[in-house]
């Protein structure tokens, strides 16, 4: 089972659930969480190619921390985004959220 | 600078730079100060003159060319230079038209007293004076072709001097698009002139030798020669661009004395008489000028028999002169084409500045209306006019006796004697159409119906400067007394001049018949025209008013005015432009219209994409990446 096709195969996965849930899902805070999803799916990328293909073992891992840092950001911006638009249109639903469009 | 030849640089700078000089400064600074702006005026055309006179006996046997050149344009395969040419043809030009501007200038102080825009008068006239003096020292067809259009601006600025008058500002307009429309086939001549020989140099086009040695085909000499006669047609109104000349009478008549005798249709008979080598290689293009000219000198001639108008008589002779002048060339007679353009010059100039006179004192330009009023008690016009009237005709012993009997000696010459035949009807004609005029200004018949002495309206204000007066009369007389002169001594320097220009002296055999027939052509003329107006029981009306039909045709100037106004208002507006409008309205006007149109539906289908859902957006751009991703993986 330690094969990298797994990992990779694990990873790939979860990219797709995530993606499939910002795509699906009309809450803003569901699609914040499908967003962590596919950043967590590239992380395990990252320590997989990082375990199984380089000798030098930190890059990855240094990377992945990297994605942590920068995901807790991206929720921080993320949530008071959804506060703003909740304010505004009393709801978090995207579909709610259309004044832009052309 | 004070050796010889730098000095004569000098001069020809001084001649060349002077009268633009005199324009600048009047636009510039004397524009609001008429006596400044006709001092300058006269001070540069002395100038001018004196310069001339000097280079002119510098110069004087003339055996060879000077040129003083600088190179203007330069490429790998052309030449083209700017600067003098002085050869005898050109220095004798030069000389014309130094004396006739400064004499017109000096006349033009008493004629246009009291005008106020008299210093704008004076700068164009020196504008005028310049455009026609470079043209003449051109060593290039190029600068030639420059000075050419600038004669043509300044003669529409003086045409159209009077431009609040509607028929004048007209007329302006009608000389410059007119002669514009011979001037597209010059410019294509020297265009073709220019590809195929690297440089226009008049040096070469005015010398056989130099011009066989350049190889051009017999076809492309036909070619371009007959091109740049248009230029000349155009110009010296010629058949069948000619009617914009008498139209050209609404300027001031000092400005149509100039632009008639040594100027603006003086310039097609010099370009011709100027590359005249170049037109007598080819056969077929001496044929058209003749046969040109011929057609003008007719034509031109029976109009002026029926006119009343003592300017529109001495334009339409003057149209007719040019034709002559042309026969002349055409026949292959250079000399005597260059002498009758010479001394048609200075009888043309006496002869208008006297119509001039008649005109300022009589405020009329109908010479019968004159001929009543009195014209025959000013001896000083009268007898200068009769001498102009005697030369136009060619009455042995004036100038123009003998410069017509040498065109008409080269016409003889020729094989063909129909040619011989129509150069002795349009003088008959010629002395029929002046004598008519003189005839009925010495002799007047009936009282006038107008008014006494017409000094209330036109230009006229000028009689009453005071103490003046006699100035300003003068002013205008002496010139005419100087033009008389050299009208009646002029022609006595027919063999001087001829060898000047030429080099040596021909003589003609047997052209004695040809003298005697042209004299008793001209005395024909006379002789009906004393029957017919001047003596005693005369009624003073044409015999070409028994013929209706003809008279109307002679005096609506054969429905050539009718005509252009017939091919402008059917062909040029009702088909051509009808064809431009309609392109523009619906290719271009439509196209532009239908490509917004696209634009903007397709706009507004695109928009569509901009729904503001995110997800969508979101769909799409998976979906491209997906379909590339694929794409990348199965190549």
């Amino acid at each position: 089972m330690n094969q990298l096709e797994v990992y990779l195969f694990v990873a790939l996965v979860m990219f797709c659930l995530g993606l499939l849930g910002v795509l699906q899902h009309r809450s803003l805070i569901a699609m914040l969480i499908s967003v962590e999803l596919m950043l967590n799916a590239a992380s395990i990328n990252f320590m997989a190619f990082n375990r199984f293909l380089t000798p030098e073992p930190a890059v990855g891992q240094i990377v992945t921390l990297f994605i942590i840092g920068t995901a807790a950001a991206e929720a921080a911006v993320g949530l008071s985004i959804i506060l703003a638009v909740f304010r505004r249109y009393q709801s978090i639903d995207v579909e709610k959220a259309r004044e832009l469009k052309g | 600078m004070l050796d010889g030849l730098s000095f004569e640089l000098f001069m020809a700078i001084l001649v060349s730079v002077t009268p633009v000089v005199c324009f600048g400064l009047i636009m510039i600074f004397t524009l609001r100060s008429i006596s400044a702006s006709v001092t300058i005026g006269i001070i540069g055309s002395f100038l001018v003159w004196f310069a001339s006179l000097y280079l002119f006996i510098h110069h004087w046997p003339a055996t060879e060319v000077v040129i003083h050149q600088a190179n203007w344009v330069v490429s790998e395969s052309i030449k083209i230079p700017f600067g003098f040419y002085f050869d005898p043809h050109s220095l004798l030009m030069l000389m014309i038209v130094a004396t006739i501007s400064l004499v017109i200038q000096i006349y033009s102080m008493g004629y246009m007293a009291g005008d106020p825009g008299k210093s704008r008068y004076y700068a164009f006239l020196c504008l005028f004076a310049w455009s026609m003096i470079n043209l003449v020292i051109a060593p290039g067809l190029l600068q030639l072709y420059v000075f050419w259009e600038l004669v043509g601006l300044s003669s529409y600025l003086l045409i159209g001097f009077y431009f609040e008058k509607w028929s004048a500002s007209e007329a302006g307009k009608k000389a410059f698009v007119m002669t514009r429309a011979g001037d597209i086939g010059f410019f294509i001549g020297l265009v073709m002139l220019m590809l195929t020989t690297g440089h226009l140099s008049v040096a070469v086009f005015s010398d056989a030798a130099e011009l066989s040695k350049a190889g051009l085909s017999q076809t492309f000499l036909t070619v371009s020669a007959i091109l740049i006669f248009c230029g000349a047609v155009g110009k010296s109104a010629q058949f069948p661009l000619l009617t914009w000349l008498p139209d050209a009478m609404e300027g001031p008549t000092p400005v149509s004395a100039l632009l008639h005798s040594a100027t603006m249709v003086a310039a097609g008979v010099y370009l011709t008489a100027r590359v005249f080598p170049f037109y007598e290689a080819s056969a077929a293009a001496m044929l058209v000028v003749l046969v040109i000219g011929t057609i003008t000198m007719l034509l031109s001639s029976t109009m002026a028999m029926t006119a009343r108008d003592i300017k529109q008589v001495w334009a339409f002779s003057t149209v007719s002169q040019l034709g002559f002048m042309f026969m002349g060339l055409g026949a292959g007679a250079y000399f005597a084409g260059v002498f009758h353009l010479t001394t048609h010059a200075f009888f043309k100039a006496l002869l208008f500045l006297c119509a001039g006179v008649f005109i300022h004192h009589f405020d009329t330009n109908d010479f019968f209306e004159m001929s009543k009023l009195g014209a025959r008690k000013m001896l000083i016009p009268m007898i200068t006019v009769t001498i102009g009237v005697c030369a136009l005709s060619g009455i042995p012993p004036f100038s123009g006796f003998f410069s017509k009997e040498a065109i008409m000696g080269a016409l003889a010459d020729k094989h063909n004697k129909i040619w011989l035949v129509a150069g002795l009807l349009g003088a008959a004609m010629t002395a029929y159409y002046s004598f008519r005029v003189i005839f009925t200004m010495w002799f007047p018949k009936g009282e006038s119906v107008e008014h006494g002495h017409g000094h209330e309206s036109g230009h006229g204000e000028g009689h009453d400067e005071g103490r003046w007066a006699w100035a300003v009369e003068w002013s205008m007389l002496i010139v005419l007394l100087i033009l008389a002169a050299i009208t009646v001594v002029l022609g006595f320097f027919h063999t001087r001049i001829e060898v000047f220009l030429t080099g040596h002296h021909a003589e003609h055999a047997g052209s004695y018949v040809v003298l005697a027939l042209a004299l008793l052509c001209a005395l024909a003329g006379v002789v009906l025209a004393w029957f017919e107006f001047g003596a005693k029981k005369a009624k003073q009306v044409g015999f070409l008013s028994y013929i209706k039909p003809v008279e109307a045709l002679f005096s609506n100037r054969w429905y050539m005015d009718h005509f252009y106004r017939w091919l402008l208002d059917y062909v040029a507006y009702g088909v051509f432009t009808n064809l431009f409008t309609r392109n523009d309205r619906v290719v271009i006007d439509g196209g532009i219209d239908g490509l917004t149109r696209f634009t903007i539906s397709m706009g507004r289908v695109i928009s569509r994409v901009q729904s503001g859902l995110l997800q969508y957006n979101l769909y799409l751009t998976f979906f491209i990446l997906a379909l590339m991703g694929l794409y990348f993986l199965l190549v």
